[in-house]
């Protein structure tokens, strides 16, 4: 077996809130397990309702924050044994994160080419101005936009849209070999939403880039991905083939949720609150 | 007060007139900094009815001016929002010319008794330091006629219908889960059986198991109570399961309006063929594309029809003129020069 990309062994991460005497336990996530090929890049989604835990498997997966139990590997090392400088920067480099909202991922005060120019400078070892133009407008080029386009531009000047679309770039300067969207198009228009659900597959063919895909819609996951986990309250309830597994679910809960989609109406169907 | 009759709902009973009318709205932002106007038109020339006992849809994407509408329709403007046109009447305030221009004691008569609202957020809507019942008292209590004992009784009673206990009367909204706090508001908007209720994106921030549960429930109180609704989302699926009609909104304009089923069936406006066709669906294994460009600023629309820059049927004509709304069967308007052309390439 050739060795994983990224590889969560039994993971599970408990919360503790409350005071001295009235301690509450959460437990967000429950001994969840899988992993991602080194030699073939595919798009893993995890599926599931707010609270079932997405987000925070997304946060274990960057390093943010470390599981109760278990363990995260990315290429074979376990993240809670990253301690040294250089190699945290070079775990940084590899996995990047694309957050949810685009409008408050950016500082409006900011321009937008200078979180792409930091990017290239720290990860990538380019010191002269001109290469690390060269290398923010290649990334941006990626996916679909140039550097003359956001040269100078605020935040607050460009659609949600291409804000994302940045967001992507700058996640791809440091040439990263695994992405971790959390819930990229859920702030997006509808008429940009399918574009960029379409630059994943195409960044994860071209590019052989792996995606951690996280989100609530099913249409989007199944339109884009290999492969899909189902979580429910912080366990992983089905797993499989994304087209396997959306075609016909086997547990009641992602019946449910499957029955629970709004789809536009085939010919002949009647609408779910008709009059 | 004879022009906000009380009985309205008797009295006006299997009436067919519309509900609400909008003629030609137009409601711009006009900013003025160091001498220079700025003018953002985010409702620009909006005509439409929405009839009685129906759920019409609005759709649209963010800056396409439905938030404006919405508040326009409500009367609430405020600096630097301005109605620069048109008119808005309701058949519950005969003889008046919309809640804009009603005296502040009017409008309190009728708000919440014949007009009320469903927000995105209902933390924003129930008070967080008071518990949900005072919540009803604020908002109800006034209008309802009743006693204490009475309106508490009615309260009960009224929760029943969104499947909600008596006991929530007594929890904060930070106890209740998104979607309990959403039936909350949903039945503090209709408690008074009003004849008209605005709903903006009220499931949004749901999820999709408990939105259809919701959106379930807000159908039953709306048959039940034969309120016409105004609902606001960019969801194009729940509009397909849940609106009798559907407006679509363009930076600013209506572009097309339709039965929900024909809208979907037959869309005649590029757009919202597009709108339509680029949702994925599961078990269509084709890669769906992406609109390009993005929408126009509506500080400085482009000239002629506001989608010609995205638009794949665009002409000399559509660079030029404004295509007006135009007939295209039963009940079915759009706003498109090529729309011959657009149905004959479907």
């Amino acid at each position: 077996m050739t060795q994983a990309l990224l590889e969560l062994a039994t993971v599970s991460k408990t919360f503790s809130r409350g005071g001295f005497l009235s301690r509450e336990r959460v437990e967000a996530v429950v001994d969840v397990s899988f992993r991602l090929d080194g030699d073939r890049a595919e798009i893993f989604s995890i599926i599931g309702e707010s609270g079932s835990g997405k987000s925070t498997i997304a946060r274990m997966i960057l390093a943010l924050q470390a599981p109760t139990a278990g363990h995260v590997r990315f290429r074979g090392r376990d993240l809670a044994e990253l301690r040294a400088e250089d190699e945290r920067t070079a775990f940084m480099a590899a996995v990047q994160p694309v957050f949810q909202n685009p409008f408050e991922a950016f500082n409006p005060l900011k321009r937008m080419d200078r979180y792409l120019f930091m990017t290239c400078r720290r990860f990538t070892g380019l010191h002269d101005e001109a290469e690390i133009h060269a290398a923010a407008d290649a990334a941006l080029q990626q996916v679909g936009l140039t550097l003359a386009e956001i040269r100078g531009r605020y935040p607050h000047e460009l659609s949600g849209g291409q804000l994302q679309r940045v967001a992507i770039a700058r996640a791809l300067a440091s040439n990263p070999s695994l992405l971790v969207a959390d819930e990229p198009v859920s702030m997006v228009d509808a008429s940009l939403r399918a574009s960029i659900v379409a630059l994943f597959r195409k960044l994860c063919d071209e590019l052989g880039l792996s995606i951690v895909y996280i989100t609530h819609d099913l249409a989007t996951a199944y339109s884009i991905s290999d492969r899909i986990i189902i979580m429910q309250k912080g366990r992983m309830v089905e797993s499989g083939d994304a087209r396997t597994v959306l075609a016909d679910p086997k547990h009641p809960y992602s019946r449910k949720l499957k029955e629970s989609v709004l789809e536009p109406l085939a010919p002949g169907e009647t609408p779910m609150f008709a009059r | 007060m004879s022009a906000v009759p009380n009985t309205a709902r008797l009295t006006t009973g299997r009436d067919t007139g519309p509900v609400v009318s909008a003629r030609d709205l137009r409601a711009w932002y006009r900013l003025s900094m160091f001498g220079v106007v700025r003018e953002v038109k985010a409702v620009d020339g909006v005509s439409f009815e929405i009839r009685s006992d129906e759920i019409y849809g609005l759709a649209g994407e963010s800056s396409s001016g439905k938030s404006t509408l919405v508040k326009t329709i409500a009367g609430a403007i405020r600096p630097p929002l301005e109605i620069v046109g048109g008119e808005i009447a309701f058949n519950f305030m005969a003889g008046t010319d919309g809640l804009h221009r009603a005296s502040g004691e009017v409008a309190g008569q009728v708000r919440w008794r014949h007009l009320s609202y469903v927000m995105q957020g209902s933390m924003s809507v129930l008070n967080p330091v008071r518990r949900v019942r005072a919540s009803f008292a604020d908002f109800a209590f006034r209008h309802m006629g009743l006693d204490r004992a009475g309106f508490e009784a009615a309260v009960v009673s009224h929760l029943a219908r969104v499947n909600l206990e008596a006991s929530v009367l007594d929890a904060y909204p930070h106890e209740l889960s998104g979607g309990m706090r959403q039936r909350v508001t949903i039945a503090l908007a209709t408690i008074c059986r009003p004849n008209f209720v605005i709903a903006d994106e009220p499931t949004t921030a749901l999820d999709v198991v408990v939105q259809k549960e919701v959106l379930g429930m807000f159908r039953g109180i709306q048959r039940e109570m034969g309120s016409s609704v105004l609902f606001v989302t960019h969801d194009m699926g729940v509009h397909a399961h849940l609106t009798d009609r559907l407006g679509i909104m363009y930076a600013g304009r209506l572009v097309e309006e339709a039965r929900t089923r024909d809208l979907f069936a037959r869309p005649r406006h590029p757009y919202t063929r597009h709108l339509i066709e680029s949702l994925p669906r599961i078990g269509d294994d084709k890669l769906r594309r992406g609109l390009e460009g993005s929408p126009p600023s509506l500080a400085d629309p482009p000239d002629g029809c506001r989608f010609h820059p995205r638009c794949s049927f665009a002409t000399e004509r559509c660079r030029r003129e404004v295509p007006a709304m135009t007939p295209v069967g039963l009940d079915h308007r759009v706003a498109c020069f090529e729309r011959d052309r657009v149905e004959a390439s479907q």
